[in-house]
């Protein structure tokens, strides 16, 4: 998997950008912002998966990501919106000593990783030369032979097939599994974030609570005398 | 002028492609012109890191949050790398990268949402989203 001419060069773009705008995620004083320059990070990651041929996990990235779980960080943002930080009058990062250490070790750790990285890729390319080279050419003429678009100026790939088929195949009961999580995740959530007054509203709290929290709370009884 | 930055940007071109035995730029441009699974590799690395440094030196809950994402992402990043890197060898499981990687997207969009909604639970009862401030089980 050599990538090379535009490809290349979109790899770098892409990579700096996400690379710049992760970083900008973690220092911004903003949260909007930070949130903000998150989405783009995940855009470019996004860009990242299609140079690696997996047209199908980029749009769900874009669809999932930026169209999901991002506007929900951001209603949330709103909902605890903080002045203080925006403001400048609240430090943003911990104690400097924290901070000190904590940025020693990942610098370490980042050293340590492209150091591995480098010397553990160089021992899988040395294995796996013959079978790249003895798969290459039947790749290509697997990519030949893919049927062309509508357009006809480009073909389409059958990743997507093959993911579909290999999440049914080998993936089917995590796949269910999933979905019994999401519902937990929905229950799990809706629980969570209501309040005391839409709890007494369905009649889902305890006499004696409700009364002991009805001396702070005069809408409590408003609601109790309308049921 | 352009000799100077050389001289600077050379140790940083070492430190990121390993190029200790011969430091010249022609290869290291060589190597930058055709990027290859390492490079995607590093740049998840990088990622990951970025993202284990937000959760470690930030006070406000949800950049926390956030650097999560951050984290999750990048290892997504790797999964797919991986599998497209399997598909040239002509491995069997050249799609378990990709399969995994929607199981890491599903997994985090159910902990944004649960995360999240502990965050306005706590916002309600305590009134902060900084992380130093809710020390309730600190003893």
């Amino acid at each position: 998997m050599v990538l090379s001419g535009w490809e290349a060069v979109f790899f770098w773009v892409f990579s700096i950008a996400a690379i710049f705008a992760g970083l900008l995620t973690v220092m911004a004083r903003n949260t909007i912002h930070s949130a903000l320059f998150l989405i783009s990070s995940l855009v470019s990651v996004a860009a990242l998966f299609i140079l690696l041929h997996a047209e199908f996990l980029a749009g769900v990235q874009i669809l999932v990501y930026v169209g999901g779980v991002m506007v929900l960080f951001l209603f949330v943002i709103m909902l605890v919106n903080v002045g203080e930080e925006e403001s400048g009058r609240e430090e943003i990062f911990n104690r400097p000593r924290q901070v000190t250490t904590s940025v020693i070790f990942c610098t370490l750790l980042v050293a340590g990783l492209i150091y591995a990285l480098n010397v553990g890729y160089d021992g899988i390319q040395k294995r796996d030369a013959g079978t790249i080279s003895q798969t290459g050419a039947a790749r290509q003429t697997a990519d030949q032979n893919l049927a062309t678009s509508a357009t006809g100026a480009s073909k389409i790939t059958k990743g997507t097939e093959w993911v579909g088929n290999g999440l049914y195949r080998f993936g089917a009961l995590p796949f269910e599994v999933a979905s019994v999580l999401l519902l937990v995740a929905i229950i799990g959530s809706v629980m969570l974030a209501r309040t005391l007054k839409q709890e007494a509203a369905v009649d889902d709290v305890a006499p004696d609570v409700l009364q002991k929290e009805a001396i702070n709370d005069p809408e409590i009884p408003k609601i109790q005398a309308a049921e | 002028m352009s000799l100077f930055m050389l001289k600077i940007f050379t140790p940083a071109y070492i430190l990121l492609f390993q190029e200790v035995n011969d430091g010249r730029m022609a290869l290291v441009w060589e190597k930058a012109k055709h990027p290859d699974l390492s490079k995607f590799l590093i740049i998840g690395a990088l990622l990951f890191i970025i993202g284990v440094a937000g959760v470690l030196t930030r006070r406000n809950i949800i950049v926390i949050f956030m650097s999560i994402e951050l984290i999750l992402n990048a290892a997504n990043l790797n999964f797919i790398a991986m599998s497209r890197y399997l598909q040239e060898t002509g491995s069997v499981n050249a799609v378990a990268g990709q399969i995994f990687a929607v199981f890491v997207i599903v997994v985090a969009a159910a902990e944004a949402a649960i995360g999240l909604g502990i965050v306005i639970a706590l916002y309600r009862n305590k009134e902060t989203i900084w992380v130093d401030e809710i020390d309730i089980l600190k003893w």
